[in-house]
């Protein structure tokens, strides 16, 4: 039996995970982080338009602040999100930012003077301050009041990346690349680390940690059209629920993009229109003030996204031989502005789709993109049922994001989570509760399940194939649990599902080598996604209501009285079809923004009961406390400052916003 | 430049559906250098062409319907993650984003060479990058002064701030060290990837090392001297990273540092 | 170096790892400065295209025969062994880079094969003619350290003709025309030079490119006619083998007065 100990296993090697592990090693801990593929290939490197954070450097910034960023930021969760975990969010945003910076990321600097901007289709001349000049710069997103996202050009998240896995090799960090955990290794109260298989080799070893993170990101491969990459499976989140203690939160929460460039589904950044891009139908019509005249093309995703079904669905879609979309139209950008700014767009829609953007329209429809829900953690991202589990990034649902995250929020959430997780998970080695104290048998069951898992499907001989099976669930998901749900494709969904689950059960391989066997991977992870997609459709069709990304036809409105809580799915049976679903009040009595309009898509709602009482307590105490500073009164509305780790608490400095020398 | 709210339909951007369909033969470079009785060959796979069909979609469907142990890499499948790294007819790229549509129907396809081999089309090159970041120290040396994150950031000219984007825009995909004969008769010369991260960093005045410390890295055979200015690296390189220009500077600087 | 301070000596190792800058800058001086010699050998070896007065005057100005009044056949020496010397040490320098054995020469050429690139390919054939130059150049360079005295029309195209040289210079020819030349363009790109700003690399390598093969083209023509002018003579002068020209000689061939 080959173990590995350590104090912190992390597992995934994106920015979540590295800043995760980075953080516990500059407090003395050993990290070890696992990986599918060398950590510079994560998925993080895709995020190309920017990160969010209140820095307020440029002009059309100016104003904005952690308050600003706080309401934005729920108001695109449509109320789905933990207010407080928002504020410690928003308050750690820009120190990330500054980290980052002091790191080495290039973020793209302030001109001092005049520039040329695109808004709303017009040129606008914007002139920049001179106080700005040299400080990092912001351009505008979806669904945000200010332009608020940080940027280096268009590959940010790969320029964050890069920063952050460099980091972590100045921090010495083991990254055991083409690994991937299996199963957790816990007792039902405690995890002890993880039993991980050499993707080379095929060798099964058990990692044992004081602490053990999963930071592997989402969900999208579920599905057949998505921006994700093809690591994205959503295994982390399978490997916490199949302990049978830990749920998962809010899986049917997927957000869908509007600008997949179309049949590939290959992302094209928020920054297109965040820029001034448009989108058009097939008679060349910008359509999107008729459906939202006040944010338009800047509605938040889930918005923007449902408005272009909608509008394919009245039949104005463009017809290719793939089918039907629409365009997006950057043209009015210019050359000069595309090919700096934008340059990993031009690159994917030449190679891609044989297009320049600077002449030609980009054929788009929405993929899916981002998985809001995950592993349900508490603030410290540890999850409640197993302790000494963690999690953060994507794969977590920590959860600032409830029903619909912003463009820009989730590289943001990658740095910041790690930078707060890191912190806790130092936090709880140190305490009495660290104390690692693992039985062997549990160990040696663990290694044992897993293995006798691998030889079942290596030697049995079974029936089904891994890459069908695989096949019908994304076919299944993108067909019936996609932007517009109904119950009745719901329901089918979950029964084709449940259906598939069986069958998984009784793969076979045609090749039996077990060292770097791409049939064998496929196999034991379709087992693991099945799960991930019964819990997303089974959590879908049970909300009767439209919250966020999740659209119900049969249920258009955001029912509070009866919604405002979280999914929560369990699966304690192994041999089970179906996640068990409970559900997690969220205390309208406790949050600092009561739930209302959001400012765009849907005015019609059903309020909880405490929203009225809520509304008014809030805004009296905004009242009484008149002239105070925006600080006392965030304060005294919603106190959150003693939850986050010491060393990250404290205001930020802006240019309109000095702090005492 | 279209009106902003209606405007012509564009001109069709995919070609035409009827073309006719090619047979394509994939010459696909097997091994499994942990199988003792594994000998490298040439096995050829028959795949109908599609339309927008690239060598992701193509291997994947050959590991689907032709051999589902057929071994290689793909993750981001757009281009910017660097996994997919191979030799399509001769010439390191990027699999992902090559269309067979501009390739002749007889495609070979080969691990990259100068990195370890996994199997098949599937080669190690994180664990190559990973040594040669510890050996080149690519990151930002700040010599200890720890950065309060509650202030303003340290600001930098716009200009300088694209430059050092420019270069860290390199992907580690692997691509020029297969291209570059020297790293191909040398296996300890970091190539270009390597040369470009110290350009990179002495470019930052965020790094405070000084050409000295640089010249301590790559200011020896297995460095910036060991190039023989072949350029496979320039002309492969799937992000246009200048370094042919870079590498220039980094050995005009290197040998002023030296001499 | 500003570096170190003086009472803080440079330690041993630090200027041993100094010597890698030196031998790469050193490699490419000499062989810059070879690669000009030899356009500029290659003017003066052409004046016999003008005329052998014009070769006889060239051939005495390296003497120093116009300020000495005599021939003074130790500057000749003296420069051929300067040139010599150059070439030693470019060869030495350059011998590092060469394969170091079978198995990095097969890979090499496997890689040229796969590659077909242009700019790997003509490093093969630097190598090539490289090699090739040890042994051709030495030969005619020990010629004109020892015998500085017979450089001249007649004596020149004795040895072409006469000697037997002209099959060496023949291959000597198209060797060094191609070694310096390919040298020469890859002096401009591993330097960075004639790239202006920089952003157009591939501009650049473009023109630098068209210069190479159209002065190797140039230079190939102007030798080969310069070797059949001398070949020419040579046969016309055979039957006065070892006869010295003398200049403003009505005959062109040589009567001895």
């Amino acid at each position: 039996m080959k173990v590995v100990y350590t104090d912190v296993l992390v597992i995934g090697g994106g920015l979540a995970g590295l800043r995760v592990a980075i953080g516990a090693r500059r407090r003395g801990h050993d990290a070890i982080v696992l990986s599918l593929v060398p950590p510079k290939r994560s998925h993080s490197a895709a995020a190309q338009g920017g990160m969010q954070a209140s820095l307020a450097n440029v002009t059309k910034g100016q104003g904005d602040n952690e308050d600003v960023h706080f309401e934005d930021t729920v108001k695109g969760s449509d109320w789905g999100a933990d207010q407080q975990v928002v504020r410690m969010f928003v308050n750690t945003a820009p120190k990330a930012v500054r980290e980052l910076a002091a790191w080495g990321v290039p973020w793209s600097r302030v001109r001092q003077g005049d520039r040329q901007v695109i808004i709303n289709g017009e040129k606008v001349t914007i002139t920049e301050r001179d106080a700005a000049h040299g400080l990092v710069a912001q351009r505008d997103f979806g669904g945000t009041r200010k332009w608020r996202t940080c940027y280096v050009s268009d590959g940010t998240g790969h320029a964050m990346l890069f920063a952050v896995g460099d980091r972590a090799i100045a921090e010495g960090i083991p990254v055991h690349e083409r690994t991937e955990a299996l199963a957790l290794i816990h007792d039902g109260q405690r995890c002890y680390g993880a039993i991980v298989r050499n993707l080379i080799t095929g060798e099964i070893t058990a990692y044992v940690a004081k602490a053990t993170a999963i930071a592997t990101g989402g969900a999208g491969r579920v599905y057949r059209v998505t921006t994700n990459a093809v690591i994205c499976e959503g295994i982390g989140a399978a490997l916490a629920l199949e302990t049978g203690v830990v749920p998962l939160g809010n899986m049917e929460a997927v957000q869908f993009h509007p600008t997949g460039i179309f049949p590939a589904g290959i992302l094209v950044t928020e920054g297109c229109r965040g820029d001034g891009g448009l989108l058009r139908d097939a008679s060349g019509h910008r359509f999107m003030p008729d459906y939202e005249p006040e944010k338009k093309e800047l509605a938040s995703r889930d918005v923007v996204s449902r408005r272009m079904e909608e509008h394919i669905r009245k039949g104005n879609a463009a017809r290719s031989r793939f089918g039907e979309h629409l365009w997006l139209d950057i043209t009015l950008l210019g050359r000069k502005h595309i090919e700096h700014n934008l340059r990993e767009v031009k690159e994917i829609c030449q190679y891609f789709l044989g297009v320049d953007p600077v002449e030609q329209w980009i054929p788009v429809r929405p993929a899916q993109h981002y998985t809001m829900g995950g592993v349900r953690t508490n603030h410290t991202g540890q999850t409640p049922a197993l302790r000494g589990l963690f999690a953060a990034g994507e794969v977590a649902c920590w959860d600032m994001h409830g029903f619909n995250r912003l463009g820009g929020n989730s590289v943001a959430e990658t740095v910041v989570a790690g930078m707060i997780v890191g912190e806790f998970i130092a936090d709880f080695i140190e305490s009495p509760e660290g104390e690692l104290d693992i039985p062997t048998a549990v160990l040696r069951e663990a290694l044992e399940a897993e293995r006798g898992k691998l030889d079942t499907l290596l030697r049995h001989g079974g029936r089904e194939q891994a890459d069908a099976l695989k096949a019908e669930m994304q076919q299944v998901m993108t067909d019936r649990v996609g932007i517009f749900r109904t119950g009745a494709d719901l329901q089918q969904a979950v029964d084709k599902l449940q259906e598939l689950l069986v069958r998984s059960r009784d793969i076979g391989m045609r090749s039996r080598r077990d060292g770097p066997n791409p049939e064998l991977v496929t196999a034991y992870r379709v087992q693991k996604m099945i799960k991930i997609a019964l819990c997303i459709a089974r959590g879908a069709l049970t909300r009767t209501e439209s919250r966020g990304a999740h659209f119900r036809e049969d249920h258009p409105r955001r029912n509070d009285a009866e919604w405002l809580k979280r999914t929560l799915a369990t699966w304690s049976d192994p041999l089970a079809t179906l996640p068990t679903l409970n559900y997690e009040a969220l205390d309208v009595g406790r949050m600092e923004l009561p739930p209302g309009w959001r400012g765009y898509g849907n005015k019609d709602y059903v309020d909880h009961p405490d929203t009225p009482q809520r509304a008014a307590e809030v805004s009296k105490l905004r009242e009484t406390l008149g002239d105070a500073d925006r600080h006392s009164v965030q304060a005294a509305l919603m106190p959150y400052e003693h939850l986050l780790p010491a060393s990250l608490r404290g205001r930020n400095e802006r240019i309109d916003e000095k702090l005492p020398t | 430049m279209s009106s902003v709210t209606d405007s012509a339909p564009p001109k069709a951007a995919i070609p035409p559906a009827d073309a006719p369909k090619r047979m394509l033969h994939f010459h696909v470079l097997r091994h499994d250098p942990q199988d003792p009785v594994s000998i490298p060959h040439f096995e050829v796979f028959e795949l109908e062409e599609a339309p927008g069909m690239t060598l992701f979609i193509a291997l994947n469907e050959i590991r689907e319907k032709l051999d589902p142990s057929l071994a290689f890499d793909f993750v981001c499948r757009a281009g910017i993650c660097g996994s997919c790294g191979m030799v399509v007819n001769g010439r390191p790229g990027l699999a992902c984003r090559t269309l067979t549509q501009d390739l002749p129907a007889e495609i070979s396809l080969a691990p990259l060479p100068a990195f370890e081999l996994i199997a098949d089309l599937s080669v190690n090159t994180g664990k190559w990058m990973r040594g040669m970041s510890e050996r080149l120290e690519t990151w930002v040396h700040s010599l200890g002064q720890e950065v309060d994150l509650a202030r303003i950031e340290e600001r930098m000219d716009p200009e300088l701030a694209d430059r050092i984007y420019e270069l860290d825009r390199c992907i580690e995909c692997g691509c020029c060290v297969a291209a570059c004969g020297t790293a191909r008769m040398r296996e300890d010369f970091v190539g270009a990837v390597g040369l470009n991260k110290i350009a990179r960093f002495a470019l930052d005045p965020r790094d405070q090392r000084t050409d000295q410390d640089f010249y301590e890295l790559v200011g020896n055979d297995d460095g910036v001297f060991g190039c023989m200015t072949l350029l496979g690296c320039h002309d492969v390189c799937p992000k246009q990273l200048p370094l042919q220009t870079q590498i220039a500077f980094l050995r005009r600087k290197m040998v002023k540092a030296g001499l | 170096m500003k570096g170190s301070t003086t009472n803080a000596p440079v330690s041993a190792a630090r200027r041993l790892r100094r010597w890698p800058a030196r031998l790469d800058f050193l490699q490419s001086a000499t062989g810059l400065a070879l690669g000009l010699f030899m356009w500029v050998h290659m003017f003066f070896v052409a004046t016999i295209l003008l005329g052998k007065d014009v070769m006889w005057t060239v051939a005495r100005m390296f003497e120093g025969y116009f300020i000495f009044g005599r021939p003074v056949y130790g500057l000749v020496s003296a420069l051929v062994a300067t040139i010599a010397t150059l070439f030693v040490v470019h060869a030495a320098l350059a011998l590092r880079k060469f394969p170091a054995n079978y198995r990095q020469y097969r890979t090499y050429r496997d890689h040229i094969k796969e590659m077909k690139h242009e700019d790997t390919t003509l490093w093969y054939w630097q190598v090539v003619t490289g090699f090739a130059l040890f042994f051709l150049a030495s030969v005619h360079l020990y010629i004109m350290l020892t015998r500085p005295d017979r450089i001249g029309p007649f004596e020149s195209a004795d040895r072409v003709w006469s000697d037997l040289m002209w099959p060496l210079y023949l291959v000597l020819l198209f060797a060094v025309e191609f070694h310096g030349g390919v040298g020469l363009y890859r002096l401009a790109l591993k330097w960075g030079w004639f790239a202006g700003d920089g952003h157009d690399a591939a501009g650049t390598r473009r023109k630098l490119r068209f210069f190479k093969w159209a002065l190797t083209g140039f230079f190939l023509v102007l030798g080969l006619l310069t070797l059949a002018a001398y070949m020419k003579i040579g046969i016309d002068h055979a039957p006065f083998y070892g006869q010295h020209y003398v200049p403003g000689a009505a005959a062109t061939t040589g009567v001895t007065p």
